[in-house]
């Protein structure tokens, strides 16, 4: 291969496109929904950042100025968890208005996650959102197969294909010069989005997420990257397939419809037909009935609950638990919570477990549908993905089981049992040494574990991808 | 001359292919539709069970204590299912179709969710509405592109424009017979969906059918006003293209991102954390400081003694109650804002047939926005009712058995909205209508 024919080549293809009205069309539009979506998308992170990391303050706020009270009032008191947007779901929403933004966090008690933006909107929401990742996942693979169904096609229908290979330009030369012009094309809307992106990495990521931020970045490129490349040679393959070019427009704006929009929800709608999912009330009945079958703390016969008060009084030589070194009703209440928690995780680990099961249909289609790949990839390390959010709600449930806990061990070390001589408060210091809800997100390495499939996929799709266009070098029709 | 183009039109790939899909999606959907009722009664039967269960077990460990038996009691409310919100599932999967509370403060209880999976909350169901909404259209474009260009790029338009008297007529004639089949499978979806579904014949179905078969009038004359102007097959499949993903993915989710942002609802954060502190401080204040607004909301319960020095229910109750009060203002802003949204989108749509359909579908198969707010004022309702029907036993310090538990069984609400005809029915027209008459102009030339 000459590189200089395959620039020649690839120049070509660029003069024709910006030759043609599509493309022009195509760059207005384009502009405006870069705009319209990078601006949006900042202010919708700006905002709701904003009022939930102030709230999240206020909430710290008024725990602390509790006045001196019993502890275990202090753990119904509670506390709220706020999830914060990852700078990146500027880029792609993900299910970020999809799951729940805020929940109480209470002693006894699993709260829901709620006021999902979803929870808050119209009909509307189905139709989608634009986002700037949108713009690449959606639109600009449609402006590719618009710019060059008829690439190899027009020329062999209008006989230049043949004039060039009669110049000594060898097919190879052909495919990937063409490949490369369209290629890099689709290049122009991936490096101004961005290079727009990059502003708001570099301006809203304090210096400890920095690096992650950016590491992030950088894959979400080097991803779009290859699925630009892969899509420039699906359709320079169908291209060079088909006798006319209006049949080769035909075929892509088929295959755009089927892998962008039918597939993948079908294979979502078909999951949740496989796996069915319990609803809520059903899960609370089975947390219930299992709790009641370990233990049941109301119930002063029960056996769970006899024995451990029987051991207790054994381990410190008393016959009353009035007379043990510690508030009993603050232990009871500790091993309760241990007890429920448990349970409660182990059912909702069940409930992620059909989840995953539904999701991996979809997942899993990366390898006949590149489409789902760069999905789910541009999601996961936008931090908008549902194991973000799942990461979001172990970090508060955390932190919700450490609020009843150390509530309970304070009961258990300062409060006096029944009957014996001692205040019934504890000085509002303590409240001052719980430390606020701090979110993480997931790192990373993280992130990178939870794509491999998703990653593998899209790789294979670019060894794929230059497999076929060499292929095509051999056995290009000319005529 | 039909039967002709009938049979030329039975002979084309694409009349078997669109058959084939229309049919086989449209029948996956209505099983989708079958799959969400049926879900919704096993956990309508669940929350009966639930319900019944956690009173006999609690009455056994707080017989004697009516108060705090009824801090643990939780009363469901289920929105009645019917049939027709399985052709639209809409907001139903992201709103929950119960709400099992206690006496205490609603705030706090009131917008618990559902466990749904987030993926398909975000992918969306793939319901008769979407088949209708989305594939209707595409198949439509795909049978209709090339009605004209493809005679004249094979040649066989000079032979038909000599042997036809009028031209325009004869691709009216072309057109109505693909409109006729895609009404025709539409039909047959509908018919299946009814019986499959059991969707009673009413004003709601007739509607939402009546709805479908103006948007497709509306994409057939889209697409015929794009055969009228004589564009080559690549130019019309490129441009109907264009136009479905502007229609049906742009317009719509640009106008949803405007709505979000610009009536944002921080409101609701504010509610929840206003509602736990309204509540939770006057266990450090006097009761006078509870009291006061309780007595000026329920006066009939100033007789009531409420010592100082002492816990006793009417105050606890009356705490609870506080923590509803201090939320009030913020949470009826939030509710405002989430009708204006409501409101906005449903202006707009009125000029996007794409978006009127999905949001007059909703609100006929009552799985909109408007539905969820209606069941939960009918919850604040409820819940009222249950307090008032307890506190006084409650503040007498009755036992658990002076309470007639048989009739607590979960409660059900329906709601009843009349079919606007005109609303739903006049926007559609007058965009048809007038593409149809660019269209027929265009055809003069011809």
């Amino acid at each position: 291969m000459r590189k200089n024919v395959i620039k020649l080549l690839a120049r070509q293809l660029w003069q024709d496109a910006f030759r043609s009205k599509v493309m022009l069309i195509a760059s207005a539009l384009m502009l405006f929904l870069l705009l319209f979506s990078a601006y949006s998308g900042y202010e919708n992170y700006h905002d709701q950042n904003f009022t939930r990391d102030e709230i999240q303050h206020e909430v710290q706020e008024s725990w602390e100025n509790n006045p001196d009270k019993h502890p275990h009032r202090m753990s119904h008191y509670g506390s709220f968890a706020l999830r914060l947007k990852h700078v990146l779901s500027v880029f792609d929403l993900g299910m970020e208005n999809f799951v729940g933004n805020a929940v109480f966090l209470e002693a006894h008690k699993q709260n829901t996650v709620n006021f999902s933006e979803a929870s808050m909107s119209t009909g509307l929401l189905r139709f989608g959102e634009v986002s700037l990742a949108m713009l690449l996942k959606v639109i600009v693979p449609l402006l590719i197969f618009y710019l060059g169904f008829a690439t190899i096609a027009q020329e062999r229908e209008n006989g230049t294909l043949k004039l060039l290979i009669g110049q000594g330009i060898t097919r190879k030369e052909i495919v990937f010069g063409k490949w490369i012009g369209l290629w890099s094309l689709s290049l122009i809307f991936l490096i101004s989005i961005f290079l727009v992106l990059l502003l708001f990495v570099l301006l809203e990521s304090h210096n400890s997420m920095l690096t992650d931020s950016f590491l992030r970045y950088l894959v979400l490129l080097i991803s779009y990257f290859l699925f630009f490349g892969i899509l420039s040679a699906i359709t320079i393959l169908v291209s060079a397939f088909s006798a006319t070019a209006k049949g080769a427009l035909v075929k892509l704006l088929g295959i755009w419809l089927l892998f962008v929009i039918i597939v993948p929800k079908s294979l979502q709608a078909m999951g949740f037909y496989l796996y069915p999912t319990p609803s809520k009330i059903e899960m609370e009945t089975a947390v219930e009935h299992d709790l009641i079958e370990l233990g049941d703390s109301h119930n002063p016969d029960d056996p769970h609950f006899k024995a451990l008060k029987d051991s207790v009084l054994l381990a410190n030589k008393v016959t009353d638990v009035n007379d043990l070194p510690f508030n009993y009703g603050g232990f009871v209440m500790s091993k309760g919570e241990e007890l429920s928690a448990e349970v409660y995780l182990e059912h909702q680990e069940g409930l992620y477990e059909v989840y995953h099961k539904q999701n991996n249909l979809e997942r899993y289609s990366a390898f006949i549908n590149p489409y789902s790949a760069i999905k789910n990839l541009s999601m996961a390390f936008s931090g908008t993905d549902f194991q973000s959010f799942l990461h979001f709600k172990d970090e508060a449930e955390t932190y919700r089981f450490k609020l009843a806990q150390d509530m309970n061990q304070l009961q258990m070390d300062f409060i006096p049992n029944k009957g014996k001589e001692g205040p019934n408060t504890i000085s509002s210091d303590y409240w001052k040494e719980f430390p606020p809800f701090q979110y993480h997100f997931l790192s990373i390495r993280e992130v990178l574990k939870n794509e491999l499939t998703s990653l593998i996929a899209l790789l294979l799709w670019s060894i794929l991808s230059v497999f076929g266009l060499l292929k095509l070098s051999t056995n290009l029709k000319a005529i | 001359m039909y039967s002709l183009l009938f049979k030329s039109f039975f002979r084309t790939k694409i009349f078997l292919v669109s058959l084939v899909l229309l049919m086989s999606v449209g029948v996956i959907s209505i099983f989708i539709g079958k799959q969400y009722l049926v879900k919704q009664e096993k956990t309508i039967a669940a929350a009966e069970v639930f319900q019944e269960e956690s009173i006999k077990k609690n009455i056994e460990y707080h017989s004697e204590d009516l108060g705090l038996l009824l801090y643990y009691l939780r009363f469901t409310l289920i929105k009645k299912p019917e049939n027709i919100s399985a052709i639209s599932i809409g907001q139903s999967d992201v709103n929950p179709l119960m709400q099992a509370v206690t006496i205490r403060a609603l705030e706090a209880q009131k917008y618990d969710t559902d466990f749904e999976n987030p993926s398909l909350l975000m992918s969306g169901n793939l319901d008769l509405g979407f088949v209708i909404i989305y594939l209707f259209p595409l198949v439509l474009i795909a049978m209709t592109f090339n009605l004209y260009s493809e005679e004249k790029e094979l040649g066989t338009w000079r032979i038909l424009a000599a042997q036809t008297s009028g031209k325009a007529g004869f691709l009216f004639k072309k057109m109505a017979v693909r409109i006729l089949f895609v009404f025709v499978v539409l039909i047959v979806l509908m018919f299946l969906a009814s019986t499959i579904l059991q969707i009673s014949m009413s004003a709601n179905f007739w509607a939402i059918f009546l709805q479908s078969i103006l948007y497709l009038l509306f994409w057939s004359a889209l697409c015929f006003w794009m055969v009228s102007l004589l564009k080559n097959s690549s130019f019309n499949a490129l441009a109907l293209i264009s136009i479905w993903v502007v229609l049906t993915i742009l317009i719509p989710a640009l106008v949803n991102n405007y709505v979000i942002n610009t009536y944002q609802v921080p409101e609701a954060l504010d509610a929840m954390v206003e509602q736990r502190d309204g509540y939770h401080e006057k266990w450090d204040m006097e009761k006078g400081a509870t009291m006061t607004e309780f007595t000026k909301a329920y006066p009939e319960y100033k007789s009531y003694p409420v010592p100082e020095d002492e816990f006793s229910w009417i105050w606890y109750y009356g705490m609870q109650f506080m923590g509803d009060f201090a939320a009030k203002e913020t949470s009826t802003e939030m509710m405002e804002k989430v009708m204006l949204r409501n409101t906005v989108s449903e202006k707009v749509a009125l000029f996007v047939p794409t978006m009127h359909a999905q949001l007059s579908f909703n609100n006929l198969a009552k799985t909109d926005m408007m539905s969820h707010s209606a069941f939960l004022k009918a919850l604040t309702k409820f819940h009222e009712d249950l307090r008032l029907g307890f506190y006084t036993k409650i503040f007498e310090n009755k036992p658990a058995d002076s309470v007639d538990w048989s009739t607590h069984h979960v409660k059900f609400y329906t709601s009843k909205r009349d079919v606007n005809w005109i609303y739903l029915m006049l926007p559609t027209v007058l965009i048809t209508m007038l593409i149809g008459i660019f269209a027929a102009i265009n055809l003069r030339k011809l």
